[in-house]
């Protein structure tokens, strides 16, 4: 039997700030050279969101008024989607997509743009932007380092503190909040983030890492066969350099 | 009848006779096209703009986020002439500073613009400081497309500042792109506002996914149906909620891509329309477009179409739209800042049946945006199925996310070659058959257009 795996594309229409169909086109293409096959459902604002067939979700980032929006709407599905997370189901959520993880974003006229609070923290707008290319060292669930980093670019008013495991602890950037220099959130399926460029092609270990979480949550245990990221790895360390960051990733 | 002041305040004069010595200096030292005169003097004098520009007998505004340095330059190559010279800020030098630098290049030490006209190209941000300070003879939107700086809703912006511009002034002549639905929402139910648009059979590929940010109606917030896209979110639309649709368009132009021309009907006054055609040697529906917009200026300021026809021979594309460097390979330089104007470039390469090489050369300073997120928004994956290129360059700070993206494309590895130093280009391209396409963001276009012309210089020189 194919292994295949189901991937929702969440409010593209909305939600497309930031090039997320890149995260897709990885995600999709790496599957494929490994056989694996992938569908990717886009729902849109009023179509029906089907969980129960869903292995990964992709949720991006808009403008406050999207992200309004998209968190109404997700709403409905609130209790649906506690239940999946709780179990396991792989979530990427970039920027906005984060936020809308948790219980609100506060803007800076004190306005709050309603979360779905399936995780129990809160973002507040800052003075200013965070904006910048940014490299992290990516963590283990357990807060130990993996060795390897994260690269891409941020670019949030918003502060979030929250005491989830993080994603990664900030080598040069901001992260979460400019203060505390860590980046995202890392939680059962979770991997929510503020990094884009988008994030997953200059980081095909975090696109595995996801892959390799759905096809769990589908029920496919084999490891992923290893690809040539030579280009992947150049563009990673290119700006690892620029950063002034001295660890480097080597290909698998 | 509104006083017209023939020259500036004898209060400006020091300022004026300042910028004039700094622009002065910069000449002899070799330097031209630099707006720094106009930049000191809007710091020292900023009531010189509204002087100047108040002298004026006819001014013609271009704006939008796409277009407006070709448009511009279109419409001045029809209007200028020697017993009748036109002002321009060429060369995309559409910030206050650039309008201004324009302008001192033709007063007089007295204070007095010697020329009586101008078109001006304005960015939308500087755009109100302008409609503050002139009521403008007629004034043009080239469209509203996503550009790069949506990120941060700039689009919404833009459009309010134009609206809020052309609000000041029910005189002035409006010109707007009919079938981009941002921009016409701008010239409904307005009067003196004229439309152009094109006639093409548009596509409708679902293959292609572009950015189409307009696609939902500005009255009601329906989502627009469209009959047919052209490109971007332009095409034909109609809201089935409030009625708002594509306007009918007083210029509606017919491009003929194997004769070279554009045809143009119009019907400004609506008893009887009139049919001209002009030589269109530029290719690209977005240069149609311009050239559209540019025609449709020069006709309600009233110039005869045969007039036109004979200056337009004249024209040479500005750096970067399309800038032809003769030579083997020939090189093709032009602007690319945003997903929808790369794909219309694209296009405009895919229609393009000879053999062919592309050299992205992606730079991520201010000025070109330090995200390249939009690469990953270009519509690369329908381009690779429509056309054949035989190597895909990539140069600039961004050369490896540009390959990156390209392999994602589904471009095979050993077609992206990766140039690590823009010096390099012209030795690495050489050995590409056909032509090279080098698609180009703002601050390596310069460098790259100076770089090509001192190697045709040099080689000039070894001929001779
Ligand atoms: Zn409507």
């Amino acid at each position: 039997m194919t292994t295949c795996i189901k991937i929702a594309h969440l409010f593209p229409e909305l939600l497309n700030l930031y090039a997320d169909q890149g995260n897709l086109a990885v995600l999709a293409k790496r599957a494929m050279l490994r056989d694996i096959e992938v569908s990717i459902t886009q729902v849109k604002l009023g179509s029906q969101l089907d969980l129960a067939s869903i292995d990964l979700i992709m949720l991006g980032g808009g403008s406050d008024r999207e992200q309004a929006v998209v968190g109404k709407e997700l709403l409905r599905y609130k209790a649906d989607l506690q239940e999946a997370v709780d179990a396991g189901l792989p979530i990427l959520a970039v920027c906005g997509g984060y936020q809308l993880l948790g219980s609100y974003y506060e803007l800076a006229n004190k306005e709050r743009i309603q979360g779905l609070s399936l995780l129990d923290f809160a973002t507040i707008a800052g003075p200013n932007r965070l904006i910048g290319n940014i490299a992290i060292e990516w963590l283990q669930a357990d807060g130990s380092p993996t060795g390897k980093t994260i690269v891409g670019f941020e670019n949030h008013g918003g502060r979030t503190h929250h005491n989830y495991p993080a994603l990664g602890r900030v080598l040069q950037g901001h992260g979460n909040n400019g203060e505390d220099h860590f980046e995202g959130i890392q939680y059962k399926g979770i991997v929510a983030t503020y990094i884009h460029g988008p994030l997953l092609p200059k980081n095909p270990h975090i696109a595995d890492h996801l892959l390799q979480k759905a096809l769990r949550y589908r029920g496919f245990f084999e490891p992923l066969s290893v690809l040539d990221d030579e280009l992947a790895f150049m563009a990673h360390n290119a700006m690892l350099n620029r950063l002034g960051v001295s660890m480097m990733m080597k290909e698998k | 009848m509104v006083f017209k002041r023939q020259r500036i305040r004898s209060t400006s004069y020091l300022a004026l006779w300042f910028g004039k010595l700094v622009y002065f200096l910069l000449r002899v030292a070799g330097k031209q096209g630099t707006s720094l005169p106009g930049w000191l003097l809007w710091r020292i004098r900023p009531s010189l703009l509204q002087e100047l520009l108040q002298q004026l007998d006819q001014c013609v505004l271009v704006t939008g986020t796409n277009g407006k340095t070709t448009t511009t330059a279109l419409i001045h190559a029809m209007l200028d002439n020697t017993k009748d010279p036109w002002i321009t800020n060429r060369g995309g030098a559409n910030l206050i500073q650039g309008v201004l630098a324009a302008l001192l290049q033709h007063v007089s030490m007295s204070g007095r613009l010697l020329a009586k006209n101008a078109v001006l190209e304005v960015d939308e941000a500087t755009f109100p400081h302008v409609m503050t300070r002139v009521s403008p003879t007629l004034l043009v939107v080239t469209n509203i497309l996503r550009d790069q700086l949506d990120r941060y809703g700039e689009v919404d912006q833009a459009l309010t500042l134009i609206r809020q511009g052309i609000l000041l002034h029910p005189e002035s002549q409006v010109i707007v792109n009919a079938d981009d639905p941002l921009s016409a929402s701008l010239g409904i139910d307005r009067e003196l506002t004229y439309f152009y648009g094109m006639s093409v059979t548009p596509h409708h590929d679902p293959n292609r996914v572009e950015v189409r940010d307009g696609a939902f109606c500005l009255r009601c917030g329906h989502e627009l149906q469209y009959e047919g896209f052209i490109y971007g979110q332009m095409g034909y639309y109609a809201c089935p909620s409030c009625g708002f649709a594509r306007p009918t368009p007083h210029f509606t132009g017919v491009h003929d891509d194997v004769k070279k021309n554009l045809q143009v009907t119009e019907t400004m006054h609506q008893a009887e329309s009139e049919v001209y055609s002009f030589y269109a040697p530029m290719f690209g529906i977005y240069n149609w477009y311009n050239l559209l917009s540019a025609i449709a200026v020069v006709r309600v300021l009233g110039s005869s179409p045969r007039i036109l026809q004979d200056r337009l021979k004249n024209y040479e594309a500005p750096t970067g739209r399309m800038q032809t460097f003769p030579g083997s390979p020939q090189k093709i330089l032009t602007l690319i800042k945003n997903p929808t104007g790369a794909n219309s470039v694209l296009r405009a390469i895919e229609s393009d049946a000879e053999q062919k090489s592309i050299c992205f050369t992606i730079n991520d300073d201010d000025a070109d945006g330090r995200d390249v997120s939009w690469l990953w928004d270009i519509d690369l994956e329908s381009f690779v199925t429509h056309t054949i290129c035989q190597t895909y360059y990539c140069a600039g700070t961004r050369a490896l996310d540009m390959a990156l993206r390209l392999t994602y494309a589904g471009i095979r590895r050993d077609q992206v070659e990766v140039i690590d130093s823009l010096e390099k280009i012209d030795l690495v391209t050489k050995k590409a058959q056909g032509k090279v396409y080098i698609l180009s963001t703002y601050t390596a276009l310069y460098k790259l257009a100076a770089q090509f012309h001192e190697a045709q210089r040099s080689k000039a020189v070894q001929r001779s």
